[in-house]
């Protein structure tokens, strides 16, 4: 029996590796290894503040931590009984989508692009396709700049707090902001095209996919859980009900279940859920790219998440123009300590985000929960790469490798999230 | 012949390393500088044997980050520490307020893995090697980042800004959250970031780190005499710093 194994796979966020048994031609076992050393972010909230949580979370991921803090806002004002205001919730939209225009173009463009043009990273393509390299940069960075705008700075939000913002941006920014966005809607385009060329293999999970889902909108910052196979909703607050979480010997992130079977999360699950509730350019580019309806192959997680570039710059166009009009307050509302336990979901880019608390009398947080997307999503991923290697285990090593490494980027991983 | 330049993360949320993606405007300018021969996060290929500038982002948690760590102190012939992990040991080193073993039973339960890791008590990497330069923060500033790479590539010495932040915001006319009967950690922080947090309407939570001038029984009176609690600001001050007898 011979043994391939991939240490640190390149071009994810976080340490994995993945170990294949090939014996005779056949793959006797494959699975992936979450070197990447537990965190405990939902021991070290206990005994801070309440106003400290969010603070806390967002270190836990770099590149979704607008989505950490809006989610443990969310979680914290549910345990106090805080409703915020209309214009704290559009704020917060445009927060969460900066960081999928960040996530989104560094995902495609950084670490997977380089796949589909056979180089080791984006730094040669800047020689070859130096208008492609050139379209990503512009994207995260209005990616940055939005979550600069809204939140203060690129990485870890500033002004978002428990209640409301500290300060929000003037009317001149946010129209200037909104004009820039449409023009950026072109590019987003041009993405999607871009990878809807490139040749994914015919492959199709086996596993569920659940997103956040709401009548009126594409779900983002608040919604119910919505299961493609099952055709059911519930509501957030019930996710232990639904969702289960099984520590599994050689990973420090723990794998999640629903119904017993591993399940998918991201921007593949999110268009199969919520197609129809795509911005109109977004639905268009949809349909210009043959989609059919649904889509169950993860590597199609990379068109999906090109598209959603789309939406997110014709929303948020809208969500600051929207500002400029609706008039009201984003200031905190007031609101009384008081001992609760609450639940916050947000979609983060790489997929749905629970977290919950228990906070006690005098607003100390007594117990933390964190559920993250790519928690969520290793065991599909591990069922994915079983179903998967054998397919492909004729062909040359470098080549079989490449294929399992790209499966894996597709699901956009992010090691340091799912072992927070 | 351009420097040969490794990044290397440790126990973090990645967020310095985006921020050096971050760099977008100067980023061609600063590839130009510098060989990039290793960076995970951004490129396939393995860590070479050989290489002049290690970059080092996250906190020191685990037996395996030590030995990785020597390593790392016996090829570069400079090490550049980045963001509040690597240098105080930041939210990381939360943790080290509790029993690793307690953090371990409350996320786990009975059933921890074995995914071939040693924990340890977590500290900055300061606490393991020499470092020869700092950035501070969380997360670093970008701009910072380039002025410091740029001192390393010179050979120029490290020097993070000394003062406390409140030097700095008071020339800013910022409305002082101590009026406001709000405690804020400029007293104590060590100042570079522009005060942005103050700015923007939030009081400083201490990341870029303690300030060397930072006088703590007499910034806990401040808090006193405006009727604030004096133990908050090192309750407070832990939330980046709790690590901070480990720092050499």
């Amino acid at each position: 029996m011979s043994t391939i194994t991939v240490e640190h796979v390149a071009r994810i966020e976080g340490h994995g590796t993945i170990t294949v048994d090939v014996e005779g031609g056949v793959v006797r076992d494959i699975k992936m290894d979450i070197i990447e050393p537990a965190r405990f972010f939902e021991s070290m909230v206990v005994g801070r503040r309440f106003d400290e949580v969010s603070l806390i979370t967002s270190r836990i991921c770099g590149i979704c931590s607008p989505n950490h803090a809006v989610t443990s806002l969310r979680a914290v004002e549910d345990a106090l009984g805080i409703e915020v205001s209309e214009r704290t919730k559009v704020l917060r939209k445009l927060l969460v989508y900066g960081s999928y225009l960040q996530n989104h173009a560094t995902h495609l463009y950084v670490f997977a692009a380089p796949d589909f043009v056979g180089l080791p990273s984006v730094f040669p393509l800047a020689e070859t396709h130096p208008e492609v390299v050139q379209r990503a940069l512009t994207i995260k960075k209005i990616g940055n700049e939005l979550t600069t705008l809204i939140g203060g700075r690129p990485v870890h939000p500033i002004t978002a707090l428990v209640g409301g913002f500290a300060s929000e941006p003037d009317a001149r920014s946010l129209e200037e902001f909104a004009e820039r966005l449409t023009r950026l809607a072109g590019e987003a385009e041009e993405t999607a095209r871009l990878f809807a060329t490139f040749e994914v293999p015919a492959f199709e999970t086996a596993g569920d996919m659940l997103a956040l889902v709401a009548d009126d909108d594409y779900a983002i910052y608040e919604g119910e859980t919505a299961s493609l196979q099952g055709a059911w909703r519930r509501p957030v607050a019930e996710y232990r009900d639904f969702i289960r979480e099984d520590v599994v010997g050689h990973s420090n992130a723990k794998h999640s279940t629903v119904a017993g079977s591993p399940f998918m999360v991201g921007a593949l699950p999110r268009v199969n859920l919520s197609a129809d509730r795509l911005a109109p350019r977004a639905a268009a580019v949809l349909g210009e790219l043959g989609w059919s309806g649904v889509s169950r192959n993860p590597f199609m997680n990379n068109v999906c998440q090109a598209v959603e570039l789309v939406d997110a710059c014709e929303r948020c166009a809208g969500y600051a123009r929207q500002l400029l009009e609706m008039g009201g307050s984003s200031e905190p509302v007031p609101f009384a300590v008081r001992a609760g336990s609450g639940v916050g979901a947000t979609e983060a880019p790489r997929g749905t985000l629970y977290h919950a608390y228990s906070i006690d009398d005098d607003g100390f947080v007594t117990a933390g929960d964190v559920i993250t997307p790519t928690a969520q999503n290793l065991g599909n991923l591990e069922a994915d790469m079983r179903a998967f290697a054998p397919t492909v285990v004729d062909e040359p090593r470098d080549r079989f490798v490449l294929l399992v490494e790209q499966l894996v980027r597709a699901y956009d991983p992010c090691l340091s999230c799912s072992v927070h | 012949m351009a420097p040969r330049v490794v990044v290397i993360g440790l126990a973090s949320d990645f967020g310095c390393q985006v921020q050096m993606t971050n760099i977008e405007d100067h980023l061609l300018d600063v590839l130009g500088l510098i060989d990039l021969r290793y960076w995970q996060l951004a490129s396939s290929g393995h860590l070479p044997d050989s290489y002049d500038v290690a970059i080092i982002e996250g906190a020191v948690t685990t037996d395996e980050h030590v030995a990785l760590l020597e390593r790392v102190r016996e090829t570069a012939g400079v090490v550049i520490a980045i963001g509040a992990c690597a240098f105080t040991g930041g939210i990381p080193a939360l943790a080290a307020l509790g029993e690793i073993d307690r953090h371990c039973a409350v996320v786990y339960g009975d059933t921890p893995p074995v995914a071939g890791v040693t924990r340890r008590t977590p500290g900055p990497v300061g606490s393991v090697i020499a470092v020869d330069y700092h950035v501070p923060g969380c997360p670093i500033d970008t701009d910072e980042f380039v002025r410091v790479l740029h001192r390393a590539l010179q050979g120029l010495s490290d020097r993070p800004p000394q003062d406390p932040l409140c030097a700095v915001c008071k020339t800013m006319e910022n409305v002082c959250f101590l009026e406001r009967g709000q405690v804020c950690l400029g007293l104590v922080t060590r100042t570079g970031c522009g005060a942005r947090c103050v700015t923007l309407g939030r009081p400083c939570t201490g990341c870029r780190g303690l300030s060397p001038e930072a006088n703590l029984p007499a910034a806990a009176g401040v808090l006193e005499s405006r009727g604030l609690d004096g133990a908050e600001l090192v309750r407070l001050f832990d939330l980046y710093n709790a690590a901070r007898e480990a720092v050499r």
